[in-house]
């Protein structure tokens, strides 16, 4: 061990010997680990905003609804308002929102147009930070109370009904007695939504306004709940489910059971990804080792010749590429991490936006690094590297002293 | 020149190992860029394929304006004499006609608003996956089969199943009250949520009987034999298609604004991808590049001091650098085309892939699409890096002096 | 009935919008009626006419059937309220009209399920100013603005309404919220009919669309006569008894 500190200094000046070549391999692992590390960034970032715009929409993390409601979302499937099991159920640490919703089918008209959207009657205060609605209001004003009397309108969902802020639109649904309902709502608020679908498909009013509306008395549609992590919702699931046992209680993997799929399969693909750059970069690595290795061959013979062990040598050349491989490492991680902080603000695709809002996705990716991915990405680079770097290293260790120093 | 070729060529095979180890280094990204790219565009067209498939079609002939804004009068007069001949005289067999209306349909206890769509039964398959999506009961018998299909989750919603009768009530084309109770014969599970959600389809002509039509419908569905004909079958419709101004013919762009913006973001998000897989493979391959450069410094002091000039060394160095890349993409050409032709025939697929896909009505097997600009962009891109790379030491060529370069201690 | 409204009208001060508007809709649905209406829908490349009975009582229920042209004959539909049911004889059917399809037009006509569902909603769901007053064949007429409360169930702006002093709506107009005319109601052929005097043609024009309008021409009409019982049921919407 205690020829460690030397065996690392040969080895680094082995390194520079030839400066231009040591360069050049250390800027394409750079790249490499640079590519890898914002990649995942981008690719995390990406499937994060799906998951988080997709709880923000709406799904929160656990939603409970009257059985039958999620099969058929009609008014006829309602819940009364929390009692006071359930409320105790809610009031623990691990929820950190929670709000009633009334949730119906409905029309919404103005002079020139109509269409068919649901009806959201929304708690405000309760709402504000469980979903994406009290944020996404870009004009006017968010809802005020429970029976604030004003509504709000998506973007998207304005333009078609040429309709705006501050003018009047009405809503037409069904009761609670199966009796046409409608009513007059100031456009109070304009929100922006993403996918569009939430432009166009919702419209949000105060929920006690709702209720009066719908004859609903004081029933709802929906509870949902935000708890402090989105993972490990089980216990959180249970206690609900008893303290509301017919009701129909379910976390949003349940309810969204493609971002679940969508969520392993990134994962799957982040992996071969890794997979390949680390294949293109160990071309020229193991290239770039094998060459050292082999103009050097007479000074290995000598070596040996001297009384230095094969396994020294093959610490030597290990040595080597270990110090390249935390370089790059080093370098690259922190040329990913200035990039990454370069994009704080987003990724900005909105030359595709109208593409692939209509699929759900944002036109601006914030990458995400997270610990796994850069872990993983590290280790992964580091310890592949260290064993494509194996056969260099052992080629300069098996050669016999006099074959290495007659070799010209 | 072919003296020069010789010698670069031999020069590449002074030392083996190195030559096959960068040869590789460019076949694994070539294989990799023909596999990954044949398999998106094959991707692509599946996806596109497929959504086109289940009821937009390739193109469709319609009435000027009616797709901005499509109202019931707006019609192509006697669509179904028009699509015959059309057949007859494209012989092309995806061509069926369709008229669209809006009814309230009511069973029991629920009515809803929903899309009604005339079909004829006969032709419909050849251009939807609906006739053949049918999950309880059978689709439509014939044109004037008294007779509907409904989706599955509007059919759920509506708290029917297969037997009961269905009540619609609209505007038929006069203005007149179009009503008709038909018994459903099918549900169809499209795959697409939003026509299993609201899509109600019923004969052509107990449609136009229905919605006082006469013989007029709303649209020319045409699908071709397949995507990679598209443009052709376009050209051969147009061609046949009555010199009626009034009439146009509408392509998948029109009719699905939005998909090629997806596929456009997709293509530009991954050759991001590549372009750093070859930069990191050009940056390995400069290296061995610029090696058979410095170690050979006393070589080229000599072919100096011989009457050669630097220029020609410099070409004889790009030389054996592009005869390197070239070798290299030649392995990765066949062997990359040689998995895109395996992929092509037993199709690709993976866990969870077809879970997720099959969510959105697609197979969840791709089968990479083998164009020559598919399999040869990779290639191209990759030829272009390294010999930019090679420009560099052989650049550094001219700076030699003849006698420096002698004394070179390698 | 119609003696004790012309007792009050002259008792009440002439300038009060509501009770103008209030008086208008009175005189023109009375506390019952029967009328004979000729409905021509008229489009730039085609045009109907159908003939339709309708049975009235006070403001909240009605009966419309459809006698001519035969193909439409028997289409019927009952408003209770704001409820709305549709009767087709093809289908031998009574369907309950959902609240989505309120928005869509009558019988194919510029008039929407709604606004024949809503005929009381001018005296509930407005507040009225008298704009101005003028003359019509030499009798006074009353210009007034009717805009929609704050949570009435009504897209417009406001609305314009010229009532003549003998309570015949001669001109409303619908304006959006930007202060744009959307459509305008135009009546005209005033004579006297059922005991009274009845503006017989009426016509709706959208102002965007020039070449498209409705027309309804009252062939018969008879006030406050007896209603039998019954008449607004669904029974009697699918077995007519008269």
């Amino acid at each position: 061990m205690n020829r460690l500190p030397l065996l690392i200094r040969m080895a680094w000046r082995n390194l520079w010997r030839h400066p231009p070549r040591t360069l050049l391999i250390l800027f394409a692992f750079v790249l490499g680990v640079w590519s890898i590390v914002v990649l995942a960034a981008y690719g995390r970032g990406a499937l994060e905003q799906q998951i988080e715009r997709s709880i923000d929409n709406l799904t929160a993390h656990v939603q409970i609804h009257a059985t039958g409601y999620r099969d058929d979302p009609v008014i006829d499937h309602r819940l009364p308002p929390p009692g006071p099991a359930l409320r105790t159920a809610l009031a623990q640490a691990d929820v950190t929102a929670w709000a009633a919703r009334v949730r119906v089918p409905a029309v919404v008209a103005s002079e020139r147009e109509s269409a068919g959207i649901v009806l959201v009657g929304i708690e405000p205060a309760r709402e504000r930070g469980l979903s994406f609605i009290a944020e996404a209001v870009h004009a006017g004003r968010y809802l005020d109370a429970d029976d604030d009397p004003g509504l709000l309108l998506g973007r998207k969902l304005a333009e078609r009904l040429e309709t705006g802020l501050g003018r009047r639109v009405v809503v037409m649904s069904q009761d609670a007695n199966n009796q046409i309902a409608d009513r007059g709502f100031r456009v109070v608020g304009i929100f922006d939504g993403s996918p569009e679908a939430m432009e166009t498909g919702y419209v949000f009013i105060g929920r006690a306004t709702a209720q009066q509306m719908l004859k609903l008395g004081d029933s709802v549609s929906e509870l949902a709940v935000l708890a402090s992590s989105r993972d490990r919702l089980d216990g959180l699931v249970m206690r609900l489910r008893a303290a509301s046992p017919e009701s129909d209680v379910q976390p949003w993997t349940t309810l969204e059971p493609l971002l679940v799929l969508a969520e392993e399969l990134s994962g799957t693909i982040l992996t071969i990804w890794y997979l390949i750059v680390f294949t293109a970069m160990s071309f020229g690595l193991v290239n770039t080792l094998l060459m050292a290795v082999f103009e050097r061959i007479r000074e290995f013979g000598l070596f040996q010749a001297l009384g230095m062990p094969p396994r020294l040598i093959l610490g030597m050349v290990l040595a080597e590429s270990v110090i390249l491989l935390a370089l790059a490492l080093t370098v690259g991680n922190l040329l990913a991490g200035a990039t990454l902080l370069s994009l704080k603000g987003g990724i900005d695709l909105s030359a595709f936006a109208e593409g692939l809002e209509m699929f759900g996705f944002s036109p601006i990716i914030y990458p995400m690094i997270t610990a796994a991915d850069f872990v993983t990405a590290n280790v992964l680079v580091f310890v592949l590297g260290v064993v494509a770097c194996l056969y260099p290293a052992w080629r300069a260790a098996r050669y016999a002293p006099v074959q290495a120093i007659t070799r010209i | 020149m072919a003296i020069t070729l010789r010698l670069a060529w031999r020069n590449l095979w002074r030392n083996p190992r190195r030559t096959w180890f960068t040869a590789s280094a460019i076949a694994f990204i070539t294989v990799l860029l023909i596999f990954i790219i044949t398999l998106q565009m094959g991707a692509f067209d599946m996806m596109l394929d497929t959504s086109l498939r289940v009821f937009t079609g390739q193109m469709q002939i319609q009435r000027e304006g009616y797709l901005d804004k499509p109202q019931m009068r707006v019609t192509v007069a006697r669509a179904q004499n028009l699509a015959g001949s059309l057949r007859r005289a494209t012989g092309l067999p995806g061509i069926a006609v369709r008229a669209n209306g809006f009814a309230l349909a009511a069973s029991g206890t629920r009515s809803y608003g929903v899309p009604v769509v005339g079909v004829e039964p006969a032709h419909e398959s050849a251009v939807s996956t609906i006739p053949r999506l049918i999950r309880q009961g059978r689709y439509l018998a014939n044109d004037t089969a008294q007779e509907l299909v409904v989706g599955a989750v509007l059919a759920r919603n509506l708290k029917i199943k297969v037997g009961d009768e269905l009540t619609l009530l609209g505007a038929g084309m006069d203005g007149s009250v179009a009503a008709t109770v038909l018994p459903v014969v099918g549900l169809f599970e499209s795959g697409s949520p939003e026509l299993d959600r609201h899509l109600v389809e019923m004969p052509l002509q107990t449609f136009q009987e229905v919605f006082s039509m006469g013989q007029e419908a709303h649209a020319l569905v045409i699908s071709g034999p397949s995507l990679e004909r598209m443009a052709a079958t376009q050209v051969l419709v147009r061609q046949h298609m009555p010199q009626d101004p009034a009439l146009v013919l509408l392509d998948w762009e029109k009719l699905l604004p939005g998909v090629k913006q997806v596929m456009q973001a997709d293509i530009i998000e991954h050759w991001f991808l590549y372009i750093v897989l070859i930069l990191v493979v050009t940056f390995s391959i400069l290296n061995t590049f610029l090696m058979s450069v410095l170690e050979r410094t006393r070589e080229f002091g000599i072919m100096l001091a011989l009457g050669a000039t630097p220029l020609g060394i410099g070409r004889l160095v790009l030389l054996e650098s592009t005869l390197l890349t070239l070798l290299g993409l030649a392995i990765g050409i066949v062997l990359g085309g040689g998995i895109a032709l395996y992929f092509n025939y037993y199709g690709f697929t993976f866990k969870g892939m077809q879970e997720l896909y099959s969510q959105f009505g697609f197979a969840g097997v791709i089968t990479p699409k083998i164009t020559f600009v598919n399999v040869m962009t990779g290639p191209a891109v990759i030829f272009a890096f390294t010999v930019a790379a090679a420009l560099y030491p052989a650049w550094r060529i001219r700076r030699l002096r003849i006698v420096e370069a002698m004394h070179a201690v390698h | 009935m119609s003696l004790l409204f012309w007792g009050t009208a002259t008792a009440a001060p002439p300038e009060d919008a509501a009770a103008i508007v209030k008086r208008a809709i009175d005189y023109w649905r009375d506390v019952s009626s029967y009328s004979v209406i000729d409905m021509t829908i008229h489009r730039p490349d085609w045009e109907r006419t159908m003939t339709i009975r309708i049975w009235t009582r006070g403001q909240k229920e009605s009966l419309v059937r459809v006698v001519a042209p035969p193909k439409d004959a028997g289409n019927a539909t009952l408003l209770l309220d704001n409820d709305m049911w549709s009767f087709t004889p093809k289908i031998n059917r009574v369907i309950k009209i959902p609240s989505s399809m309120m928005n869509q037009s009558w019988m194919g006509s510029d008039f929407s399920n709604n606004d024949l569902a809503k005929a009381d909603d001018l005296i509930e769901q407005y507040t009225h100013k008298l704009l101005r007053t003028g003359t019509h064949d030499g009798r006074k007429v009353y210009v007034i603005d009717s805009t929609p409360k704050e949570t009435a169930p009504v897209v417009w702006g406001h609305e314009v309404i010229a009532i003549r002093d003998d309570w015949l709506i001669l001109e409303h107009a619908f304006y959006d919220q930007q202060n744009v005319l959307v459509k305008k109601l135009v009546t005209s052929d005033i004579r006297p009919m059922g005991g009274k005097l009845v503006a017989a043609r009426e016509r709706m024009q959208k102002l965007d669309k020039p070449g498209e309008w409705t027309e309804v021409v009252t062939r018969e009409v008879r006030f406050n006569i007896p209603i039998a019982a019954g008449t607004f049921t669904l029974s009697n919407l699918r077995n007519p008894r008269e």
